[in-house]
């Protein structure tokens, strides 16, 4: 088992709660993590576009619009890969229920879960322990997407 | 984020500043909405001092546009940063909307 106490530097976790005022510190927090990892420009936009998406998904979904339910998110910088786990307490959702769009068809909504998948290599939804929404989103540097 | 209003020409200029979200397309959605029911033509939103954009301000904007098409009316976006002219993109967007380079070019009649 893992020290909890040691030093990660590039390991950072934080906790907030589920109102969209947080959501700039999110992307704050992740734009910094991804210049560490050396994404460039383009690819640091197409993540913080991700998470953004991710964390209104939680507010909308997992909590119904409720502004004061705790949302985790954890970074993790390597120099191969972003990896963000974003953890809720709300209800397990799985993806092919949240609406989503051809994009074809242009009508407001529903493409939050299409530009998450499009951006990260890896998008991964499971059930966590507090009967919530674990996802974890990966984006390596200079890899192929990996088919899911 | 900040909206201000302005008119050039015949035109209702929006000008955004700052970042659109969940948090803040409600505020640029009411701007929009006031302009709609009067049935404002061209309406014109400067994203020049917008540095991001998610699929909430997106939809805000796709509001605009089909609810703008429904008077016969125009809505123009000009000085798309790159960043987000990507989201854009992302979004199979670009050629939704008449996106213009300048203020006055989106302006014109």
């Amino acid at each position: 088992m893992s020290d909890p106490h040691a030093a990660t530097e590039d390991h950072v976790s934080f906790r907030m709660p589920s109102h969209p005022r947080y959501l700039p510190l999110v992307r704050s927090v992740v734009a910094e993590s991804a210049e560490l990892v050396g994404f460039d420009t383009d690819l640091r936009t197409r993540i913080l576009l991700a998470v953004t998406e991710a964390v209104t998904n939680v507010i909308r979904h997992a909590y119904g619009g409720a502004e004061d339910r705790p949302i985790e998110l954890e970074v993790r910088a390597s120099e191969d890969e972003l990896r963000l786990d974003l953890i809720d307490y709300g209800r397990f959702i799985d993806p092919k229920h949240i609406a989503s769009r051809p994009l074809e068809d242009v009508r407001p909504g529903g493409l939050g879960v299409h530009l998450i998948k499009t951006t990260m290599d890896r998008v991964a939804y499971r059930e966590n322990a507090h009967g919530g929404t674990t996802l974890t989103m990966v984006k390596h540097v200079s890899q192929p997407k990996e088919s899911s | 984020m900040k909206v201000s209003q302005e008119t050039q020409g015949s035109a209702t200029l929006f000008i955004v500043e700052g970042q659109v979200d969940m948090h803040t397309s409600p505020e640029l959605r009411g701007h929009l909405r006031e302009a709609l029911g009067s049935q404002a033509s061209p309406l014109v939103v400067d994203l020049t001092k917008v540095g991001f954009i998610d699929s909430s301000g997106l939809a805000t904007l796709i509001e605009a546009l089909q609810a703008v098409g429904k008077y016969g009316g125009k809505l123009r976006l000009c000085g798309l940063t790159p960043e987000v002219r990507k989201l854009f993109d992302l979004a199979q967007l670009s050629t939704i909307f008449d996106l213009r380079d300048s203020r006055d070019d989106a302006c014109s009649d």
